[in-house]
């Protein structure tokens, strides 16, 4: 679960689409990219119930431990949780699609500027972490594959399996002895050099660097990235190397590789035109079952390396128990992970032709 | 019924002579022997701090103690006694978490690859739902609702992670349910839960055998996770992960507190990752049909 | 699916390029001596041994042999993609004319690609698999003219009339197509339209027809041989179909187990073929014309590559009915018996009429046993149409497999039913052993009507048993044949010695060894998996087997014993049989009555003999004309 289910999926690209492009298949083009946004309503729906259905007392959850019973009595009847829980719901989802998302119970401030200004930072996280977690992936893949049969093959296929093995924060908390402290190689300690600063335009903290000009500020913000990204990309290197590894292989058995060959096709040839674009099917749809392991990582890598992004509030807010952020930051996170999904989708629409047409 | 028996052409012989099996099971067997004789091997009691002999380094080092082995942490607690006091908790969840999810997994997927339709149809979705969230938040969610506890950990691992189990054999039982000895075994006067016991479950045991091994190093991360951040166990019960947390904060000042406790961890997730990949070999049905003759 | 038929003929839009220069009946491709070995313990195991022919320009050489002889182990040595271990140790494969040829084998790695689809060009055995499921048509046939040569503007318009030359409707609008849109010979077709794209002196065609309907099929032969004649092209073709290759080739070659039984002329072979084996294969086949003979069903199968060690003197000896002493220890060289006709066998040209198995003049077995006319099993107006999945807000009309059939079977009554593929026949066979539900119409047995309930389930099963195909997947994989064949009494208690009884008795009745009770299918073969398929069927002794194309996958011998087998089966145990095959020779071996189908409609049905004497409807007519016929003064395809 939190390392990554890729682990348990034995890599077979054939039940990898069994599983993941089954279902799209059944689809018209259009609804198959944006059936995801229903789940999210879902998705919401899920999150409210537990959090209100599952504890015993929820007053208990949102109070202090000093509050008397009339305290009690009065922030139910404002927080409106003396109707009928349907009815809750309607009302925070109103207030949701209106981009309030109630209030922190720790600060009594809004949530959603809470989260839209944590966000970016996660973001980045995110993108960098992918970025490097695909370059490490493919790279690996083709590598193996190029040399199979070889010593190097085996010796990617045993650093993968020891990588798969360790989730990415002990890999974060590894890098930072290591490399860290060890070989004090890299800092892990927040975004920035102690002392810098960079006026925030947007919020992405290597945009406003560039924008700001700041080039000692970006190399310094590069640098605290590289250990926090390198982490979470170990979260989908690993099975992304694994998946195209193994498709490229069973690839080559198929008879239309033979056939290319018949034809007197060059080996490069085969392998990009031919083995390559079909071998992609299988590793994109890892990418987005990977999706949400990477975008659970980044919870704790920014807890460890100490960035203020969504999974440092979420912590925060789960030691407080403080319900409307949690709601709102899971929510948040389950966008997330729509979202790349949605894009996955996209992708493998583009790519395989047996989705677009009937 | 002995040789009319549906006994496996692959003997128990090769499963148990495959390397990976016998280094995984071993170091298994290691941590269940520690949990049980923990009281016995431990030179302290896992709580008993000693507040004049804060963050001491190993035996080994300048100012170690001997009478604490791997030294000690901020209160004064001997590490080595947590490290093996924990892995009480580590094998229970690890013997509990990943049936558990297998069980609910497993009977989700055979009704839904089974039944097929809209039942089917219904559980991919909640699959689905269920998978949209990462797993991390959804565990802790889980716990912040159902409050700390070795038991609701057990709980909120099963709920999270038996979407896994579900969606990968659910796939296994489509390829079997099409395949035409279920229609045969129908035919041949089979009732419906004779043929899913007799032809379909033979059938997903070598994947689930080799997934709920993967579970178990899973569920122990998972667990170590949630420690770090404080929603695990009750507060008083050692595990990896609470020292993980505490050995974080000091880490300039005794690394061995943090080196331990993720050594062992990253020590049984792959004894248990070699296990699994160890036994999926040994039982792949594509080996299966190569033997003989 | 027979598209074939409703896809009107394109005719021919651009003229065909100008041939290359190239003498009529010089010598294309030599091979002598040819061995090739994979690795084995204590010595390599020879997977081909001493095979030489000769192929001269416009001729077609055919490679006839049942699977595991050995005929694509020659393309694969021709494409120099041997599997891994294996190797060529002798003999010389020299390509072209001029200076005795090129050596195929001995040049250069790029030397020989640069001839791969240019000068040598394959056709495979599945075209849709054959096709790069992502890439359109277009696309696959740009990369390979942009290959041979054809410059970047051009290509789309060579494109669009090589297609017309194969005979594809609208070919402009294929090449935007992708493998999956399209039928198995409209695939079969493109491969054969880039095979010829670059002229190619020789042509390999691996077993590219069988895959694909009888119709089809003759349609491909009609096109490889007029672009053959074309361009000159020296062409291989491979089969397992002895009949098919006696008109479409001029010189043959029977493989067995590695070596060349018999090489000549085509027609001479399959009229009077000297070597055992050759005439044993013709016996195992079931003739649609002619006096009903009883199959000749040569004992054991093939052997297997890891048995060759073991045969000191000739391979085919263990199963020859006329072998003599000397071919035990020393194998036969292949000599020149009759001009341009060479046979390796100790007999020559004077081979003796072999001892006919002792059963082969009881004509007695296709007698039915005599028995009421009543039938048991009628089936009345059953149809079934099948939804698609899940039509998301959209109303699509089903597909209609099966409309209107009527249909009656007697007790120890044979009846087959034909037609291609997606004609429905197996829609009704699944039909009438109750896995699908009709949509429309009844099926009476014994009298009652048989409905969704489970007292008339258990009635069904008992009088109702099925032959699945595929025998490997009809058997669990985890059970033992014990097991497997007595299926049928888990349902019920039963003692285990009675079981085991039982289990005795149904595999002496379908005639395997007592030793086989405790094997796993992995460990048999086709034939034998096959066998226990029937055995499981027969353990209640029902009134109807279905048989649903249960020979297809098999060879011919092995083909024969399973017919035979069905008739002694018939005679002891009195059992009706539902034949479904797209074979009309089995079916007229078989069945006393036939059903033809086509698109879910029955469109002809009575007795065999005289549907197939004298059919009525356009469609039987077409499947007729569809079959090799053996006398091969008869010009086929038409």
């Amino acid at each position: 679960m939190l390392t990554s289910p890729a682990l348990s999926t034995p890599a077979s690209p054939g039940r990898l689409n069994a599983i993941a492009g089954r279902s799209l298949a059944a689809m018209p083009t259009v609804w198959r990219i944006l059936w995801r946004v229903p789940m999210l309503l879902a998705l919401a729906a899920l999150v409210f119930f537990v959090l209100r259905v599952l504890p015993a007392d929820p007053m208990g959850m949102l109070l202090p431990p000093s509050a008397t019973p009339a305290d009690v009595k009065a922030l139910t009847e404002a927080l409106g949780l003396d109707k009928p829980i349907p009815v809750q719901f309607g009302i925070w989802l109103g207030n949701a699609l209106h981009g309030d998302l109630g209030r922190t119970l720790t600060s009594g401030l809004q949530v959603t500027p809470l989260i839209l200004k944590a966000l970016p930072t996660t973001l980045q996280l995110i993108a960098c972490g992918l970025l490097l977690g695909m370059v490490f992936g493919i790279g690996g893949g083709l590598l193996a594959f190029r040399y199979r049969g070889t010593r190097i093959e085996r010796a990617v296929e045993v650093v993968n399996s020891i990588s798969i093995s360790v989730p990415e924060f002990l890999w974060a908390i590894l890098l930072i002895l290591g490399v860290g402290i060890g070989l004090k190689l890299l800092p892990f300690l927040g975004q920035l050099d102690a002392g810098l600063t960079v006026p925030n335009v947007t919020g992405f903290l290597l945009v406003d660097a560039v924008v700001a000009g700041d080039f000692a500020a970006l190399w310094s913000a590069l640098k605290h990235l590289a250990l926090p990204a390198f982490a979470l990309s170990l979260g989908i290197a690993p099975p992304l190397m694994r998946i195209l590894h193994s498709s490229l292989l069973d690839a080559y058995t198929e008879d239309y590789v033979s056939a290319a060959r018949l034809r007197g096709l060059s080996e490069n040839r085969i392998l990009v035109r031919h083995a390559l674009k079909n071998a992609a099917l299988p590793t994109v749809s890892m990418l987005g079952i990977q999706a949400s392991t990477v975008i659970g990582g980044t919870l704790l890598i920014e807890t460890i390396f100490g960035f203020p992004g969504i999974g440092s509030l979420m912590v925060n807010a789960i030691g407080a128990h403080d319900l409307p952020m949690i709601q709102g930051l899971a929510l948040t996170y389950a966008v997330a992970v729509q979202a790349v999904n949605m894009v996955t989708d996209a992708v493998l629409l583009l790519l395989n032709p047996r989705l677009r047409t009937p | 019924m002995s040789s009319l028996a549906l006994s496996a052409p692959a003997p128990l012989r090769r499963v148990l002579g495959e390397p990976r099996v016998v280094i995984g099971v071993g170091l298994l067997l290691l941590l269940i022997a520690l949990a049980v004789f923990a009281p016995w091997l431990a030179p302290h009691a896992p709580n008993e701090q000693d507040l004049l002999n804060t963050v001491l380094p190993p035996a080994w080092a300048p100012g170690g103690d001997r009478s604490f082995p791997l030294g000690t942490d901020a209160l004064g607690q001997c590490i080595l006694s947590r490290l093996i006091y924990s892995t009480r908790v580590t094998v229970i969840i690890a013997l509990t978490a990943p049936l558990g999810a297998a069980l609910l997994g497993c009977t989700l997927a055979l009704i839904a690859g089974y039944r097929g339709g809209r039942i089917e149809w219904a559980i991919l979705r909640m699959v689905d739902l269920w998978m949209s969230f990462p797993a991390i938040v959804l565990a802790l969610v889980l716990m912040v609702a159902l409050s700390p506890g070795l038991l609701n950990v057990i709980v909120a691992i099963i709920l999270v992670d038996w979407t896994r189990f579900c969606r990968v054999i659910r796939a296994d039982v489509v390829v079997l349910r099409r395949k035409d000895y279920v229609a045969a075994a129908r035919i041949t006067g089979a009732s419906h839960w004779q043929v899913v016991m007799k032809d379909i479950v033979p059938g997903i045991l070598p994947t689930l055998i080799s997934l709920i091994s993967l579970e178990m190093g899973i569920s122990v991360v998972a667990e170590s996770i949630l420690s770090f951040v404080g929603m695990s166990v009750e507060p008083n019960v050692p595990t990896w992960g609470v020292m993980i947390a505490d050995g974080l904060k000091s880490v300039f000042s005794s690394p061995w507190g943090l080196i331990a406790p993720v050594g062992c961890t990253v020590l049984t997730v792959l004894a248990t990752t070699c296990l699994g990949d160890g036994l999926r070999r040994t039982t792949d049905p594509r080996l299966f049909n190569r033997s003989g003759t | 699916m027979s598209l074939a038929h409703a896809i009107p003929y394109a005719s021919v839009v651009t003229p065909v390029p100008p041939l290359q220069a190239r003498p009529a009946g010089a010598v294309l491709l030599e091979a002598r001596g040819l061995t090739v070995s994979a690795p084995g313990r204590p010595e390599r195991l020879q997977v081909l041994r001493d095979v030489s022919f000769t192929l001269r320009a416009g001729a077609t050489l055919g490679l006839v042999g049942e699977s595991g002889a050995g005929k694509s182990m020659l393309g694969r040595v021709i494409a120099r993609h041997l599997p891994d271990g294996f190797t060529v140790d002798a003999g010389t494969l020299r390509f072209g004319h001029g200076e005795g040829g090129a050596d195929l084998l001995g040049m250069p790695a790029e030397a020989h690609r640069a001839l791969l689809g240019a000068r040598i060009a394959f056709i495979p055995q599945e075209p849709m698999t054959a096709l790069n499921p992502v890439l359109t048509i277009g696309q696959q046939l740009q990369e390979h003219l942009l290959r041979l040569g054809v410059a970047k503007d051009e290509w789309r318009e060579r494109a669009t009339a090589m297609l017309a030359e194969v005979r594809i409707h609208q070919p402009a609008q294929v090449l935007d197509k992708y493998a999956f849109q399209l039928s198995g010979g409209m695939c079969q077709r493109v491969m054969i339209a880039m095979a010829f794209a670059g002229d190619p002196q020789l042509v390999v065609s691996d077993e590219a027809t069988t895959a694909l309907d009888a119709s089809t099929q003759a349609h491909i032969v009609t096109l490889i041989r007029g672009l053959q004649e074309r361009r000159g092209t020296g062409v291989i073709f491979v089969t397992h179909d002895l009949g098919l290759a006696a008109h479409v080739c001029d010189e043959l070659v029977v493989l067995y187990a590695g070596e060349m039984a018999e090489r000549g002329p085509a027609k001479r072979i399959f009229t009077r073929s000297l070597h055992p084996y050759t005439q044993a294969l013709q016996r195992a086949n079931p003739h649609l014309t002619g006096p009903r003979r009883l199959l000749f069903s040569l004992p054991g199968q093939m052997p297997g590559i890891s048995d060759f060690p073991s045969l000191q003197g000739c391979r085919f000896q263990p199963r020859c009915a006329v072998a003599t002493e000397a071919c035990a220890t020393a194998v036969p060289a292949m000599r020149e018996v009759l001009p341009g006709h060479h046979v390796r066998c100790v007999h020559g040209a004077a081979a003796p009429e072999p001892l006919l198995a002792a059963d082969a003049s009881d004509a007695t077995i296709f007698h039915a046993p005599r028995m009421s006319d009543a039938p048991f099993l009628q089936v009345e107006g059953l149809s079934k149409v099948y939804r698609p999945r899940s039509g998301w807000l959209r109303r699509e009309t089903g597909v209609h497999a099966v409309k209107d059939v009527d249909l009656t079977i007697a007790p120890g009554e044979f009846v087959g039913i034909v037609g291609e593929s997606g004609s429905g026949k197996s829609s009704l066979a699944r039909l009438v052993m109750g896995l699908e539900t009709p949509s429309e119409g009844r099926i009476l047995l014994n009298g009652k009507a048989l409905v969704a309930r489970a007292e008339d389930w258990e009635r069904r099963i008992a009088s109702i048993q099925m032959i699945f195909q595929d025998a490997r997947s009809a058997l669990n994989p985890r059970r033992r044949v014990q097991s497997l064949v007595t299926q049928s009494m888990e349902s019920r208690p039963n003692l285990h010695s009675d079981r085991q009884a039982r289990a005795r008795e149904l595999v002496a009745d379908v005639g395997l060894a007592p030793d086989m009770l405790t094997r796993f299918p992995s460990q048999m073969s086709g034939g034998q998996r096959q066998r226990v398929n029937i055995g499981r069927a027969l353990c209640d002794l029902p009134q109807l087997l279905v048989a649903d194309e249960i020979v297809s996958g098999l060879d011919v011998s092995v083909q024969a014993q399973i017919l035979n087998l069905l008739l002694r089966i018939r005679r002891e145990h009195k059992i009706s049989l539902l034949l479904i095959s797209h074979d009309l020779a089995v079916v007229r071996y078989l069945c006393s009555r036939v059903l033809v189908m086509h698109q879910g409609v029955v469109v002809e049905s009575g007795e065999t003999e005289a549907v197939l004497a004298n059919p009525q409807h356009a469609y039987t007519k077409s499947l007729l004309a569809a079959v090799p016929p053996r006398d091969l003064g008869v010009r086929w395809p038409q």
